[in-house]
């Protein structure tokens, strides 16, 4: 196997982000090519140099990234779809950069983009009697694991609602997300249950969008000022006896494993990249529901179990804190066209680390850190320095 | 004479025996001879995915566990799967032979459920499919 450290260097040079919403009247192909379109002109390329594609999405059918790719122009480059459920953009992009560090291609986009179904998400990867026994409602799987969690770090439901009300804010200062109205405590404690213990305000809105991204080798960078390294990009797709009940798993009872899934991804991307959690200074976090933006921060080795939520109660994951999280707003503001999100993580990283980021802008990002996890299951890490 | 397309059908086939003299229903799981990992539901392939051996058998679980985790779904789930009630709760159970199961559970008083504490099985009607038949599936639920 051979390690990423010994190929060539990768750089996020464009980006493209529609604006999150519902598209009644587009299809996905309109705002997934829109969002090509955007990432050229923003990496001052024209689609003739492109070498390849990855296409993510969820629910498009069959082909979607050729749809997408057909409004841009068949110039005869592979088009790859990638699904991998809320992983999907994070994958995209995973490849991409594999082919460019491995010197088969020297200029590859990775697009990620969405239509949703109306209503909850609609997840498939259960088995049929899963599927025929109510247990693909995501929110209640989540419900689960965070009835587990706040037994064993004494999380409250305050502090889960402190994670909405953080992320609000931000997207309050994010033209490009789906809620630019911030929320308070009482109005997420006051919103309905959905799954007990979480309420609506606990979970992402749905959204479609799309995002996309132009990565290539040092030597066709326009603009070294504005070019962003990939650092670390892997994916982890499930390690046995780590329950993760959006994709059907429970714990081993018997064979728990040592390191799980997300950490198992975090500890790959720290010794690709060199960096260490401490090293970090801006994180897009996996807050699907809430409360897995904090064990999501535990996993990648921020703090020790139980210390997220005491952590964001003294302000370190705000904006103005010494680790800002979710600087866009996440996914509870953003909301979650599955395909585009990873994406969408990668895309406000750039922006920041560019130092593009207007008012919600973090003072020093140099390096980012972007994790999105979720059905597979899939836990997908990137990071990213300028 | 009986009409037998009004008998109940299963959820699931092979996921639990009907050992009435033993007591009552268990489920059915898989042990493996070599790690002693145990699954469920039974893994026909007989293939451990825990040591990648084919050192499966198939063995009966116990009909009592405990309660690690339980919510109340209030919204139905998306995609036409799911034809049994709403609201509904269901919940993480781990049975003393070494297995955590997701399972729907039982309950007269859904704001009721008690975590943490003991649970058994019981196979109930979940809904009524389109030709009137009952069809059960296995749940647990809080022990008197």
């Amino acid at each position: 196997m051979k390690n990423p450290q010994e190929m060539r260097d990768v750089y996020i040079v464009g980006i493209g982000l529609t604006k999150w919403g519902f598209y009644e009247d587009q299809a996905c192909y309109d705002f997934g090519s829109e969002a090509i379109f955007t990432a050229l002109k923003d990496a001052e390329m024209s689609w003739r140099e492109v070498n390849a594609a990855f296409c993510g999405s969820v629910y498009q059918g069959t082909g979607s990234g050729h749809q997408a790719v057909k409004e841009v122009g068949l110039t005869g480059v592979p088009v790859v779809n990638v699904e991998n459920a809320c992983s999907s953009g994070g994958s995209a992009l995973r490849l991409a950069y594999l082919m460019v560090a491995s010197e088969v291609y020297d200029v590859v986009v990775a697009l990620g983009m969405e239509k949703m179904p109306r209503g909850p998400i609609p997840s498939t990867a259960f088995r049929p009697w899963e599927l025929a026994s109510g247990f693909n409602i995501q929110v209640g799987n989540y419900a689960l694991e965070t009835v587990e969690y706040m037994e064993k770090t004494g999380v409250t439901e305050e502090d889960l609602a402190r994670v909405t009300v953080k992320n609000r804010k931000n997207g309050a200062l994010n033209p490009n997300a789906r809620f630019q109205k911030p929320v308070t405590m009482e109005e997420v404690l006051g919103s309905r249950m959905v799954a007990e213990p979480l309420r609506l305000l606990h979970c992402c809105p749905l959204a479609d969008g799309s995002a996309a991204a132009v990565l290539c080798s040092r030597d066709k960078l326009r603009s070294k000022a504005r070019g962003v390294k990939v650092a670390a990009s892997v994916l982890v797709s499930g390690v046995y006896g780590d329950g993760m009940l959006p994709s059907g798993m429970v714990d081993s009872l018997l064979h728990k494993p040592e390191v799980g899934m997300a950490e198992l991804s975090a500890q790959q991307a720290y010794e690709i990249s060199g960096y260490g959690p401490e090293d970090i200074n801006i994180v897009q976090g996996y807050d699907t529901t809430v409360p897995s933006e904090l064990w999501g921060m535990e996993k990648l080795g921020f703090c020790r179990p139980g210390e997220a939520a005491g952590l964001l109660r003294d302000g370190k994951f705000g904006l103005e804190g010494a680790l800002p999280v979710n600087t866009d707003g996440g996914l509870m503001s953003r909301g979650h066209p599955l395909g585009a999100t990873g994406l969408g993580q990668i895309c406000e990283l750039v922006t920041q680390l560019r130092g593009e980021a207007g008012k919600r802008q973090v003072k020093k990002a140099r390096v980012g850190l972007s994790h999105a996890m979720g059905a597979g299951p899939n836990s997908s890490v990137t990071i990213l320095t300028c | 004479m009986s009409d037998d397309s009004k008998q109940p059908i299963s959820l699931m086939e092979g996921f639990w025996s009907q050992a009435v003299e033993e007591g009552g229903p268990r489920l059915l799981g898989s042990r493996c001879t070599s790690c002693g990992e145990v699954y469920f539901p039974p893994k026909p392939k007989g293939w451990c995915v825990h040591c990648q051996q084919y050192t499966l058998e198939t063995v009966p679980l116990g009909a009592r566990g405990r309660l690690a985790a339980a919510t109340v779904v209030r919204q139905a789930p998306a995609g036409g799967f799911y034809h049994g009630p709403v609201p509904y709760a269901y919940g993480m159970v781990d049975l003393p032979e070494g297995v955590r199961l997701i399972s729907q559970i039982a309950s007269d008083n859904l704001d009721d459920i008690k975590v943490g504490g003991p649970v058994e099985l019981v196979i109930r009607p979940l809904y009524t499919d389109q030709e009137g038949r009952e069809v059960t599936t296995f749940m647990f639920q809080s022990k008197a």
